[in-house]
């Protein structure tokens, strides 16, 4: 499937922007940009119409389609025939309709506007989309509903009722089909929608790949005149029922939409407004925005934005600095809105016009610029701040508080028994030794450590010393520093100090037997030390605090709670304690970064908070073993280190006058009612926000949004980035479902479901989620039931059709899936507030995660191109991707997974894993070879890691049937499946399409 | 003329009481228009929040001792409410989402509001009666 998937984009199902309302069916024509098809599989096929052939003289046609219309029905008899010509080419006015086969492709599909290939396509032929029934018909089984109709003359088919649909019982039964991703070209079909079925013989293929819709409820048998359908439409559907009379749903799955090119970002909107700033800063969840409290209530996605405000720009498109020097920040006097592109300038230049508020400010004399004819200032191009959506500005002195801080690290490092034998102190010790060289903000930058077990050791680290100073605090209630300063020492003058620290430590620590964790106290005494200055706390955590203040109690272990209501008391803090310190911490500026490492139960929930509210990161790596995950630690941490750091930050989002932001959700805490105070960020995290509108009517025709983050770089300046967007005030439905993001959507949803998980059960998060995305596709249903016969189709817009298959997916993430045995609960929470800061791509891989099958790639000789999205293709997350022959990479960005198949040739495997290819693979790790396979894999391993430094994902190697864990690793994951009680894609789609129809 | 007293004595614990959560509403207002921050808004109210609860215990203790089981009734679910958030330990603002549960906040004070300014009432009716009585006699 992967492949086809390709060639999809080309089809977007939304028109252009400016093409509007769904009302008319023939706007969803193919935009203009569109070129017709790209070469490929698809060229062959085009949409099948469905079959109806009757259609188009229906009576309820449209008044404009009736040409084509009528040839469009004919040709939908075909529906996935690639060979139909013959039968049809005498087919009315099937001129057109010759070229209209099916599509071989799967889901993506849009259907209206697919244009056929020769020329570009008159609005109306744009139709048949979705009306085909996708259907995949094995050979000789018809099938169809019986009410089916006659096929035209001539066509040589045959229709009969399939007793049973024996389609799509996998890619096994499907005749020679090697693999999966190979079936394009079989297409077998069968179509079932719409009454009338009518069978191809001689077609075999296993799977229909077509997209369209198949119906096959017997409830919801279509009535044969559903011919309206030959109308164009602006959606896409999949027709979910069953045939009647099977149980077996004969559905396609290989036909439902996958995000197999990743994420694709709305483009149309950032054509529009080329002086918006970039996607990667900040995305909406919808690019329309509703003009009216009602229209918003009948959005029922969520309506907010995802920001990620320091998101690592590509080279060439770095973020403008100005420097606006004593002239003074240009803001609005009323609304303090910063200067951006799309303020006006009126009475020749002198004064300027707020575009969010309207005010008119005068322009400093300095800033003075002439207009030329059309209003332009005449420096228009000198000035970034005029023409970028994004531009940074150097604060001056107004905008501090106290001199810039300089970069912080303290490191507060666990040193009892179990953090020294799993060989995490050594490992921590060499890589922040290893990154000294590399901390930002050289020659300021300050750093300092504390470690302890029972104990409090405090390290004086005075620049005159040659050996560092141990003092050891053991008064756990009354902390104290026993020394004033030199605790927190500046690294380029006492550099040689703490490198003999770092050398030492793990030695000093080495028999150290002490178990006990007085990680409450340490934390105070750590905060006590940096709260003048702020900074960046790390915490290394082994163990579950025993000790003093913060002493948290071994409650994850008590069986007896999980699948209560008071499950969800497990996943908050326990100690308020942990709430408080978080809460003084950000007061100081201090962001805290938690790495846990424990085997046994640490109490995520509870550190973890620490990160939630200091806009801090929790690592988690469970049963942490130095030679296993020393290098995901070594990565991580060093990432961490010198990763370009925002320091004191705090961020406001100012929204056009009618609209605000009405909750924000990540990690950070809230200063005010719509201040963020961010005391470390970095381009890991990203923040997400729901907007309300204030006023019951918005009356501008376009919403402003502008992201201000006011931060200290490390170099020392005060700076301020300054993200502006505009989007269109719209007053119709149809056209906020058609603008809509879904990966933003996705994101938002994401963390209002984790974040339910904390005050509820995880049952009625994974079911909020499903009852949303019901929502949402029954009020689009509904838009579009008046004009339209939808019959049992699912219908979805084009932006919305990877929705129900993310919300799958979270569903089934970590945080949410299962019951209380299917993940530790530490793991649960460890990857809810991992979650809560991803990035919108990033999160998106996690939740479908890319599958490829490289053991062709590495026998072909080619060495030149190994990039990973050119050679190789995604594979859907189904158990039936999997080939025993193969070998498979999967990687969700967090961990990579080598699946060895059971008949995998063993000259692979040799070539790969050396001598130890037949050994448990568990034990086996990934070292290159000396042969140009392995070397090969390991370039690509390498690259796959590069292009996505946040987190190092470790590799596994698993061998087919190895349990369990092939399970935990892989098969678990493989979200389109269902697994031990949880649903698989297709009948979640099944699930949301029976709901939605409900009151529809 | 005992009587008299006892209502004068819960009419000023409960103008007190009252003073108390238009205290705590007021820094729940200055925090919502960013007038402090949460901070100090945030201790400014957890400090008078078991105050409260006490003094409206002994309220009910109080009219309990003194035979007035209708009032002590009546104050009732507004202690045990309290007493509620005690055990869950939820009596005391959180600060660090204290902007997310501004609105439940306001809410939960102004209906402790209306409660006990309709005991107020009827402390007065009380109080008048009883004077009247004291009068008659």
């Amino acid at each position: 499937m992967g492949t086809e998937n390709q060639n999809y984009p080309n089809f977007p199902a939304r028109p252009p922007p400016p093409s509007t309302s769904s009302s008319s069916p023939f706007a969803s024509a193919p935009p203009p940009g569109v070129p017709p098809q790209s070469s490929g599989p698809q060229t062959v096929g085009f949409r099948p119409l469905s079959s109806q052939p009757t259609r188009p003289f229906t009576p309820s046609g449209p008044p404009m389609a009736p040409p084509v219309g009528a040839m469009r029905p004919m040709v939908s008899q075909i529906p996935g025939s690639r060979p139909p010509p013959p039968a049809y080419g005498g087919g009315p006015p099937g001129g057109v309709g010759g070229s209209f086969q099916r599509f071989p492709t799967p889901p993506p599909f849009p259907g209206s506007q697919n244009p056929p290939p020769s020329g570009p396509p008159p609005p109306t032929q744009t139709l048949a989309g979705h009306l085909s029934p996708p259907m995949s018909l094995r050979p000789q089984q018809p099938m169809g509903p019986p009410g089916g109709y006659v096929s035209p003359p001539g066509s040589g088919f045959q229709q009969s009722v399939p007793p049973v649909n024996p389609s799509y019982s996998g890619v096994g039964s499907g005749p020679p089909q090697p693999s999966f991703p190979g079936y394009p070209s079989n297409q077998g079909f069968q179509s079932a929608s719409q009454g009338p079925v009518s069978s191809y013989p001689p077609q075999t293929g296993g799977f229909s790949q077509h997209p369209g819709q198949q119906n096959l409820h017997p409830g919801y048998a279509p009535p044969t005149t559903s011919s309206i359908q030959g109308l164009a439409e602006d959606f896409n559907s999949l027709s979910l029922s069953n045939i009647p009379g099977s149980l077996e749903p004969g559905l396609d799955p290989s036909s439902f939409p996958r995000p197999l090119d990743g994420d694709v970002e709305p483009k149309s909107f950032a054509e529009m407004y080329p002086m918006n700033c970039d996607s990667r800063y900040l995305r909406l969840t919808t690019s329309a925005i509703p003009n009216s409290q009602s229209l918003a209530s009948r959005w029922h996605l969520p309506l907010g934005a995802v920001v990620c405000p320091l998101a690592e720009a590509p080279e060439g498109e770095e973020v403008p600095l100005v420097d606006f020097g004593s002239t003074g920040i240009i803001r609005c006097r009323r609304c303090r809105t910063y200067i951006n592109p799309y303020v006006t300038f009126t009475d020749s230049g002198r004064k300027w016009r707020c575009n969010i508020c309207a005010m008119l400010n005068d322009v400093p004399g300095e800033y003075f610029s002439h207009l030329d004819a059309t209003g332009r200032r005449m420096d228009m191009d000198q000035r970034p701040e005029l023409t970028k959506g994004s531009v940074e500005i150097i604060a001056p002195t107004e905008y501090m508080v106290r001199p810039p801080m300089p970069p912080t690290y303290f490191f507060l490092i666990d040193v009892s028994f179990s953090a020294t034998k799993s060989g995490m102190l050594e490992v921590a010790a060499q890589t922040i030794k290893s990154c000294l060289d590399n901390l930002p903000g050289y020659p300021r930058t300050q750093i300092g450590f504390i470690t302890y077990d029972s104990t409090i050791h405090f390290y004086n680290l005075k620049s005159s010393l040659s050996q560092p100073q141990m003092m050891v605090v053991s008064d756990l209630d009354d902390i104290y520093i026993p020394l004033p300063d030199d605790l927190l020492v500046n690294l380029s003058e006492s550099r040689n100090v703490v490198e003999a620290f770092l050398d030492s430590l793990p030695l000093m620590f080495q028999d150290n037997g002490n178990v006990e964790s007085a990680f409450g106290p340490a934390l105070k005494a750590a905060y006590m030390i940096m709260n003048q200055l702020g900074g960046k706390l790390l915490i290394l955590q082994n163990s579950l605090p025993s000790l003093g203040a913060g002493r948290l109690k071994l409650r994850g272990d008590d069986p007896r709670v999980y699948g209560t209501d008071k499950e969800y008391v497990l996943r908050v803090a326990e100690d308020n304690f942990y709430k408080q310190m978080a809460a003084d911490c950000t007061k100081f500026q201090i962001g805290i970064n938690v790495y846990a490492f424990s085997d046994k139960y640490t109490d995520i929930a509870s550190l973890g908070t620490l990160a939630k509210y200091t806009g801090g990161q929790v690592y988690y790596y469970p049963g942490f073993q130095s030679s296993i995950q020393g290098d995901k630690l070594r990565h991580e941490l060093a990432r961490d280190l010198t990763r370009e750091t925002a320091w004191e930050s705090v961020m406001r989002i100012r929204c056009g006058k009618g609209i605000r932001c009405s909750s924000y959700h990540g990690n950070f805490m809230l200063r005010s009612t719509d201040l963020l105070a961010l005391p470390a960020v970095d381009c890991d995290k990203a923040y997400a926000m729901q907007l309300a509108l204030e006023e019951t009517l918005l009356t501008t025709p376009t919403v402003y949004f502008q992201v201000a983050l006011l931060y200290t770089a490390s170099c020392g300046e005060r700076r301020i980035r300054v993200h502006t967007a505009i989007a269109p005030v719209v007053t119709d439905l149809g056209e906020m479902y058609r603008q809509a993001d879904t990966g933003s959507i996705v994101s938002v949803y994401a963390r209002l479901a984790i974040e339910k998980t904390l005050s509820a059960k995880l049952d009625d998060a994974r079911n909020a989620i499903q009852q949303k995305i019901v929502k949402a596709l029954r009020e689009y249903r509904n838009l579009h039931s008046v004009q339209h016969r939808l019959g049992s189709r699912l219908i979805y817009p084009e932006s919305l059709k990877f929705l129900p298959l993310y919300g799958l997916a979270m569903c089934k993430s970590t945080p949410l899936h299962g019951g209380p045995a299917d993940a530790s609960l530490d793991e649960r929470c460890g990857a809810g507030f991992t979650m809560m800061a991803l990035p919108v791509k990033k999160l998106l891989k996690l939740l479908y995660p890319s599958l490829h099958r490289v053991d062709e790639w590495l026998l072909k000789p080619s060495v030149d191109h190994d990039d990973l999205k050119d050679v190789l293709r995604r594979l859907p997350l189904a158990a039936e991707s999997l080939d025993s022959r193969g070998l498979y990479i999967y990687d969700d960005g967090f961990r990579l997974v080598l699946w060895f198949g059971r008949m995998l040739s063993p000259d692979i495997a040799k070539n790969l894993l050396g001598a130890d290819f037949a050994a448990e693979l568990s034990r086996v790790t990934l070292e290159e070879q000396e042969n140009g396979m392995s070397k090969k894999l390991m370039r690509l391993i390498k690259k796959v890691r590069e292009n996505d430094p946040s987190y190092h994902p470790m590799c596994f190697l698993v061998r087919q049937g190895e349990q369990p864990r092939e399970g935990f690793l892989l098969l678990r994951n493989l979200i389109e499946d269902q697994m031990g009680g949880s649903t698989g894609y297709v009948d979640w789609m099944l699930q949301i399409h029976r709901q939605v129809q409900q009151n529809a | 003329m005992g009587e008299v007293w006892t209502w004068i004595i819960s009419f000023l614990i409960l103008i007190t009481l009252v003073g108390l959560i238009v205290y705590q509403l007021m820094c729940l207002a200055d925090l919502e228009f960013d007038y402090i921050n949460p901070y100090d808004s945030a201790s400014r109210i957890n400090s008078v929040v078991l105050p409260e609860s006490i003094l409206q215990g002994s309220l009910c203790l109080f009219f309990l001792v003194t035979g007035h089981w209708f009032m002590a009734l009546h104050g009732l679910p507004y202690l045990y409410y309290n007493f509620q958030l005690y055990l869950k330990k939820q009596h005391l603002i959180d600060v660090t989402e204290i902007f997310s549960l501004l609105d439940w906040e306001k809410k939960k004070r102004l209906f402790k509001l209306a409660y006990l300014i309709l005991t107020l009432f009827l402390t007065l009716f009380w109080l008048i009666y009883s004077t009247l009585d004291d009068y008659e006699e």
